[in-house]
Order: structure tokens, then sequence, then C-alpha cells
């Protein structure tokens, strides 16, 4: 071990107190930080899933002929209003049926693909467009019936939910980064106050250092590895309390939210996920460490000299 | 080794040292002596570049340490062994730590720290202590740790400031008994100390300075 880490562990060995509040700070902001990125990671996929489903299905009366669903499959991939159309068989919808009702085979074994209607599904270039092309392809020969994904927790229109997890996804984000950011902010001026004391208390200690030929890296290193320390056990903590807290309540929001993927499915995307903000975190971490070990150092040696 | 320019410092209107000029040769052992507040310790921290001169120039190894930028400091510091009268050692480090941190600053490789730190404490008799803290030790052992951390990293130059000043006379010979032996190995010393007996004992030179002026050479 090198004496400079070697002092940093002795500084914080002396002074537990300071250090307990420097990790307990720390840890509380990155616990945030890693839920409130999860929240927004969650809110974005489900803006997405709901973007990305097609947004209208036009149902077709069971007597139509391949023909006259070609004819509308290609006017309505013509119009320039709308897109990604695609045609769904009887059978296929069994199947994406039988895929919403995996967890009770019973109910997939009692329906034949034939009370299932075809359908043509897409969606629409704008929202605003929706009721428009809506009331046009009801009014075609072979449509049955015009349904929205957007039926879904009561909503009336596409519009109001895509737009509802829109403002719930930005005001989500807005508070999150602020929130993370005062936590942030105070993380930093608790470790500068620390790293402070510490100079201050250390003060005959450089003072000798420096008597005896150290140069101000020498007498910097054992606090900034000190702050380092701090700071990547309080990502430590902070990271792997949000873990543990997502793995236990992931099997529960996973079953609430059904077909909507607002967490990663695969363990390995989810372990994947949590990498990626544990190294994010770990950067973000090292940045406070070092900022505000080196502010804190080069205020105390002005004073020092 | 060491020279000094018409060297003239003021505190305001106290006059610390009055162009003071002398100079040292290598290998010497100098005695800079006068009465409290003559101006030692400023001579001395002149050398350490821990002060600055109003006008003159202070020459180590020929260059001059007023004109060193901030950086070449710690640099030339190394070159130097101090012993204070107060030991300055580090409190919350045992006696071999306390010597082993000369080392670290020095840039010397780490391998080497433990033969060295060993060597040097066996030399001022502090083998049996080197794992104890300086609250644990007595004033004599305090100023032989500060020794042995000026000797490790084998400087050219031991400057020592009023080093048997706490000391009663017994350690105090004992301190300077190592002093001597250093000097016979060729370090240059250069001790301010206004004790009587030590000077008359030692015949080294004297510097003798009164009010910021040298009285002689």
């Amino acid at each position: 071990m090198s004496i400079h880490s070697k002092t940093a562990i002795d500084a914080i060995k002396r002074s537990p107190f300071q250090a307990i509040s420097a990790i307990f700070v720390l840890s509380l902001t990155f616990f945030v930080a890693t839920t409130v990125a999860i929240l927004v990671y969650a809110s974005n996929k489900s803006l997405s899933y709901f973007e990305t489903r097609p947004q209208i299905i036009s149902f077709l009366k069971n007597d139509t002929t391949v023909e006259a669903i070609s004819a509308l499959q290609n006017k309505l991939s013509q119009d320039i209003r709308i897109k990604d159309v695609k045609y769904v068989a009887k059978e296929e919808a069994l199947e994406i049926y039988k895929k919403a009702t995996e967890d009770n085979p019973l109910l997939a074994e009692l329906v034949s693909p034939s009370i299932f209607p075809a359908s043509l599904e897409f969606s629409v270039t704008d929202l605003k467009l929706a009721e428009e092309v809506i009331n046009e392809i009801k009014n075609e020969a072979i449509v049955e019936q015009v349904g929205f994904t957007a039926n879904i927790g009561g909503e009336r229109s596409l519009g109001d939910v895509v737009e509802r997890l829109k403002s719930i996804s930005y005001y989500l984000r807005l508070g999150g980064i602020i929130f993370v950011s005062a936590l942030g902010l105070t993380s930093f001026l608790v470790l500068l106050i620390i790293i402070s004391m510490r100079m201050t208390s250390r003060k005959g200690e450089i003072e000798i250092l420096s008597l005896i030929g150290a140069t101000p890296a020498f007498v910097r290193s054992p606090i900034i590895i000190e702050g380092v320390i701090y700071s990547v056990v309080g990502v430590l903590i902070g990271w792997t309390t949000s873990l543990i807290s997502w793995l236990y309540i992931s099997p529960s929001i996973l079953s609430y939210f059904g077909q909507i993927p607002v967490l990663p499915k695969e363990p390995l995307q989810f372990f994947i996920l949590f990498a990626i903000i544990l190294g994010i975190e770990l950067f973000t971490g090292l940045l406070i460490a070092l900022t505000g070990s080196l502010i804190a150092v080069k205020r105390s040696l002005k004073r020092v000299k | 080794m060491i020279s000094f320019k018409n060297v003239t410092k003021n505190f305001g209107s106290i006059n610390a040292l009055n162009d003071v000029s002398f100079g040292v040769e290598d290998g010497e052992f100098v005695f800079l002596t006068g009465p409290s507040g003559a101006g030692k310790t400023t001579i001395l921290k002149m050398i350490l570049r821990e002060m600055l001169p109003d006008s003159g120039q202070v020459l180590f190894d020929n260059t001059d340490v007023t004109k060193l930028a901030d950086k070449e400091v710690p640099l030339l510091r190394q070159q130097m062994g101090i012993v204070f009268q107060d030991f300055k050692v580090l409190s919350e480090r045992t006696v071999f730590e306390n010597v082993e941190v000369a080392l670290a600053v020095s840039d010397v490789s780490q391998e080497e720290w433990s033969k060295r730190v060993s060597h040097v404490l066996k030399l001022v008799g502090l083998s049996s202590r080197s794992n104890l803290f300086p609250s644990q030790l007595s004033g004599g052992e305090l100023q032989r740790v500060s020794l042995a951390r000026a000797l490790v990293i084998n400087p050219k130059l031991i400057l020592a400031d009023e080093p048997t000043g706490n000391l009663d006379w017994k350690t105090a010979e004992g301190i300077m008994e190592l002093l001597e032996k250093i000097n016979k190995e060729g370090k240059t010393i250069i001790m301010a100390t206004h004790h009587e007996g030590i000077i008359k004992h030692a015949k080294h030179r004297i510097i003798n300075i009164d009010d910021g002026i040298i009285t002689n050479k």
C-alpha cells in the first residue's frame, strides 16, 4: 500500500464520524440517483412502447376477400398520414391472444382462430390526425370496427395516453435532475467541509512536510485519495441499496405493468442496465471527489502558506 | 556550499539582518550564535527558502535560492536535512513512519525505505523505539527522531535550529556527539545555538550575530 493510501485510511480511522457523514450523504445521493435513473428509464420505455405500438386497429368483416384486404392495405400504405400498415390474419390474432393469456392457457384452449377477426393495424404520422383517419376508415365497406390501443387505462384517445406519458416522463426527468442535483451539491459541500476540516487538523503536519521538501502533490495526494474513498464507497452503498430494492420490487412491477416493458425482463439486461448506471455514478462520484478535494486543498494550502 | 552576499531583511521597523555576508564550505561544521532575536533563525529560514531577503543573495551550491520558482523549492529542501528546536515530528505517526516520510517526500524508491530507516534509527540509537509514537518518547528521543529524519535522505547539508535548546545537558551532549559523527562522515552542518557550553566544547567555527549584524566570521 502506498504511503498516501495509508495516510488516507489512517485519517478515516481517526475521524470515523466525519467519514460516516460523508459516506452517508454520498450514499443517499447515489441511492436517489439510481432510483431516479431507473424511473426515467421506465417512463421512457413506457412512452416508447405506446409510441411504437400500432395506434389504430381496423377489424375486418368476416367475409372480406383477400383482394379487398390487399386493396385497402395498398390504399392505406399510400396515404401520407399513415405509416407501418400491417395485416394481422385470424391465426396471428389467436397467437397474440395466446401470448397475452399465457398465464392462463385454459383461456387459449377455449377459442379457435375463427372467432378472431383479421385486422389492419397502422399508426398515424401525427396523433392529431388520428380522429380524422379513424372516421375515414370507419366508412370503408370491409371495416367492421375500429379500435384504439389507447382504450387501455380508460383513456379516450391514444393522444391522451401519449401526452400524459410524455408529461410524466418530462416532470420525472426534471424533478429527478433537480432533486439529484440538489443532493449532488449537498454531497459536494459536505465533502468540501470535511476535507477542509481535515486540512485544518493536518495544518501542522502539512507545514512540517513542506519544510522537509514535500511537493504540493505529495501533500494533496492523501486528501484526494480520502475524497475518492468516500465517493466510491458512497456510490457502491447507494447503488447496491437501490439495486436490492429494485430486485425486490421488480417482480411486482413487471406483473403490474404486464406487456409494458418498464424494466428489462431478462436478468442479464437488468444487470447491464444497473452496470451502466454504476459506471456513470462512479464517474460522477470521482468527479465530485476530485473537484471537492482539489478546491478544499487549494484553499487550505493558501492559508498554510 | 552556502554563501550569503549582502543580505538584508527587515520586519517593519525591525532590522533582522543588516547587510550580512558569510560563506560555509563543504564539510564544515559552523555554529550560528547570538542572543535570542539576533537573526539566527532568519538565516536558516532563508537557506531553506522559507523566507526571502529584502536584498542580497543566498547561494546554495552556486544557485541563488531567492531566484528559485515556487515549484523548485521542494527540490532544494530535499537536499537539506533539518533539525528543529521543537522537533517538529508528526504526532500521529510512529518513529519509523516519521523517518520514512522523509524518504517518501524525496521520491526514494520504496524498496529502500525499510533498510535506510532501520540504518539511521540504529545510528541514533532508536531501533528499539521504532514502533512507538512521539507521545511515548522523551525530549532527547524526539530530537533523535528529528535527526534521523534529517539524515535518512543523505543530505548535503544539515540545518539544526537550536537542536539542544529543549534538552538537558547530558541529552544535549548525546545529540552533539551524533552531529559530530555525522560531520566527520562529510556532511556540512550549520547549527544555530546560544548554548555556551556546547560552543566551547565543540570548537568549531562560530558566526556570531547580534542585532542582525555579523560580529565575527
